[in-house]
């Protein structure tokens, strides 16, 4: 007994093993090496300091460089800001395609869910390249259309452009998340719905009280990885900021690591934000769990 | 954002610290092999590896190979450098596996001393090569009286103008000084809503701190073990006014430069003139082809009329990196790739931009009329150009930093909040406290 025990467990961490070691090697061993990092800093010597440099222990001054940064911090508030506006635009508007697909007739809901998951296959970059030409004035047919009715607007611009940068990830992440609340809404039972309708619900009725609440756990989940894919906004302002003039280098707390690192070789700083952001996200992320966890709790 | 792609965006940071990791690992197993500039016997045969992004360096590369058969340069094409070509070097230095020779523009060149990156090439010998060079652009790797770098090709401005456009609008000849260039600007605009003399790129200001170079400022220096800043200074709030004037009186565009809108107007003639450097020839004739036969090329607007000043936006120099096996070899390659006149006319017609040898522009494909400027020998202009450049100018390890601090602050006076010579003071401070936060001495005494 004893022996098939001591063979299961030595089976276990046989197929364990392979994940275990990816996982140390490209997430703890990189964490650990951020952490390690935003600890220490160049020191310089000789004439100008010139003369050569060395890495010194740094204490906690990259974090409070970080933190003392007021671009830094002002690219934090406008991705909360960001978020605030941009978390419930894109949930509520996944719920409204799910439930609306999951209303209309069998042959048309495949082809809908296709077409609003498309965008998802295209990668983030092309996306932002794309949408980038239908900002641009003089590359764009839309703008074009817009100016021959005498509107002229300046989708590019410092006060717009954070605007037009949630439209793209909207345009490209809807599609999936609604595909994640679809998903659940098809683990459904369908005699909830025929008893529902036995007692008279109209459809409207059915979708507000029996799928919504049965939805819960696909729109938390959904709102968390939004919440953090928001928090770590990157690809689409790096793209857009050639052709726009309201990007600063700055725009985004990830921006902000990426251009300390590979911009001003300053990778100690560069992961003091990062370490920084990483613990935002976890914090925020938990938050919201916790949050809607005891919210559930009360109402059961 | 969401879903997978937000741990996908997380996973992408940890893989640069991941392989970043890596190379710093590896750093035990290279750095054994990596030093020592061991002496090559005769017939011995070495390999040396050389990064770059110039586009035809490697016919010239493959000359270099033909031609010396026992020191063979290996090319390896990069991202050009602010499109992550220098992290790719800093990360590879870091790690103990930089190439042996690599491209460094001359702004970067004191960011690459700041962790003594470069080897000096004076002990080499490097000195004796001197004359063969512009005398400025020698100066741009040279160091507390070591050498560096070796000079590539630099970007010596002027005024790029459709002289249809010009005429069209009642403009005889090109605007010999700025208060002309501003008068030109409104006759423009007056004449054809649609249509400007130019864009200020907020985002480029590269391009600023050339133009206020040409007006006798001298940002950077050092004094003795100190670094000095000298950016608020009158001549470049004269600069930063005069860019805010014209944009306020609109008469300028203020989108950025090398974008699709961008192109699209020196396409349609919505920008009908363009100051810029000598290889702004190539980005026209590529972009907008449609345009040949409408362009002239006129000399820098002057501050003082009948002066001659101007500046260098771009350039660009071959430099050996810490590390190398074998340095004098590889001064030996960069002095030939960048002096020999073989080489020189292969990368002239890559479009590497100005010769900084001597020797490069008399008799060379440069020197010749072309039909797309209108039959004008225009390089004639970037000639004389060159040998106005205030030679005093030099840069500090934080230039990139510098520049960021520029952009943004024009970016947020184009979106309304200050103007450009707010943020040409605010620069001052930026800058003084970039240096001091990467651990140099600096001075802002005049």
């Amino acid at each position: 007994m004893a022996a098939v025990h001591r063979r299961t467990t030595r089976a276990a961490w046989g197929f364990l093993t392979p994940f275990l070691v990816l996982f140390a090697a490209t997430f703890l061993l990189p964490i650990g090496y951020a952490i390690y990092e935003s600890l220490h800093k160049n020191s310089l010597s000789g004439p100008l300091g010139l003369g050569g440099s060395h890495t010194v222990f740094a204490g906690l001054s990259n974090y409070s460089r970080a933190l003392g940064d007021a671009a830094f911090l002002a690219s934090v508030r406008r991705v909360l800001l960001y978020a605030v506006v941009q978390v419930p635009v894109m949930i509520l508007l996944a719920v409204a395609l799910a439930l609306l697909l999951d209303t209309v007739s069998a042959r048309a809901v495949r082809f809908f869910r296709a077409t609003y998951f498309m965008p998802y296959g295209v990668p983030g970059v092309i996306a932002s390249i794309l949408w980038g030409f239908l900002y641009t004035p003089g590359t764009s047919p839309v703008l074009a259309l817009a100016g021959h009715a005498g509107l002229h607007p300046d989708l590019l611009g410092g006060g717009s452009v954070l605007w037009s940068i949630a439209n793209i990830v909207t345009w490209e992440f809807a599609g999936y998340n609604m595909l994640v609340v679809t998903a659940q809404l098809q683990a459904i039972p369908g005699d909830l719905y025929e008893a529902a309708r036995t007692d008279g619900a109209s459809a409207w009725q059915i979708a507000r009280r029996v799928k919504l609440p049965l939805l819960r756990p696909a729109i938390v989940l959904t709102t968390v990885f939004t919440i953090i894919g928001t928090l770590q906004l990157f690809a689409e302002p790096l793209i857009l900021k050639p052709v726009s003039t309201g990007i600063s280098n700055d725009y985004t707390p990830n921006l902000s690591a990426y251009n300390s690192a590979f911009a001003n070789n300053d990778y100690y700083l560069a992961s003091a934000k990062a370490v920084l952001l990483a613990v935002a996200a976890f914090v925020l992320s938990f938050g919201f769990l916790r949050l809607v966890g005891r919210r559930g709790g009360a109402s059961r | 954002m969401h879903n997978t792609c937000g741990w996908l965006r997380f996973g992408r940071r940890m893989i640069w610290l991941a392989c970043l990791t890596a190379l710093v690992l590896s750093v035990a197993a290279c750095s054994g092999s990596g030093d020592g500039n061991s002496a090559t016997k005769p017939g011995q045969k070495i390999d040396m590896t050389f990064w770059s992004w110039v586009p035809g360096i490697d016919q010239a590369v493959a000359l270099w190979n033909k031609e010396n058969p026992n020191i063979h340069v290996t090319l390896q094409k990069i991202p050009s450098g602010s499109s992550g070509g220098y992290a790719k070097m800093h990360a590879a230095l870091k790690a103990g596996n930089a190439p042996d020779l690599a491209q460094v523009e001359y702004q970067e060149i004191p960011g690459f001393l700041m962790g003594s990156n470069l080897i000096d090439l004076s002990q080499y010998g490097a000195g004796k090569y001197q004359s063969r060079f512009t005398p400025w652009q020698w100066k741009e790797g040279v160091f507390g009286g070591k050498v560096y770098a070796i000079p590539q090709a630099s970007g010596p401005m002027g005024f790029f103008y459709r002289a249809d456009l010009f005429a069209k609008a009642g403009i005889s000849r090109p605007p010999a000084t700025w208060a002309e260039y501003e008068q030109d600007a409104i006759k423009i605009h007056q004449s054809n809503p649609t249509e400007y003399i130019g864009t200020f790129p907020p985002g480029n200001s590269a391009w600023f701190t050339a133009l206020a170079w040409q007006a006798g400022a001298n940002w950077f220096g050092t004094s003795g073990d100190t670094w000095t800043v000298h950016i608020d200074t009158p001549v470049t709030e004269k600069v930063a006014t005069y860019w805010d004037r014209l944009r306020t009186e609109h008469v300028i565009k203020t989108e950025p430069d090398f974008a699709d809108g961008w192109y699209k107007d020196l396409q349609t003639g919505a920008i009908a003139g363009w100051v810029s450097a000598q290889w702004g020839d190539a980005i026209i004739t590529g972009n907008a082809p449609g345009t040949s036969g409408m362009w002239k090329v006129a000399p820098l607007p002057q501050w003082t009329a009948g002066g001659t000043d101007s500046a260098n936006w771009g350039g660009s120099s071959t430099a050996v990196l810490k590390g190398a096996k074998h340095p004098q070899q590889a001064l030996q390659f960069a002095t030939w790739l960048n002096s020999d006149p073989q080489s020189i006319a292969l990368l002239i017609k890559g479009g590497y931009g100005w010769p900084a040898a001597t020797s490069g522009y008399v008799g060379s494909s440069l020197d010749q009329p072309s039909p797309f400027f209108s039959g004008q020998k225009y390089n004639d202009v970037f000639a004389d150009s060159d040998q106005h450049i205030n030679e005093s100018w030099t840069w500090i390890p934080t230039t990139d930093q510098a520049y960021q601090h520029l952009n943004d602050g024009f970016s947020a006076a184009v979106n309304g909040k200050g103007s450009f010579l707010e943020s040409v003071k605010a620069a001052q401070g930026q800058v003084v406290d970039d240096l001091k936060s990467a651990g140099f001495k600096v001075s802002t005494a005049q």
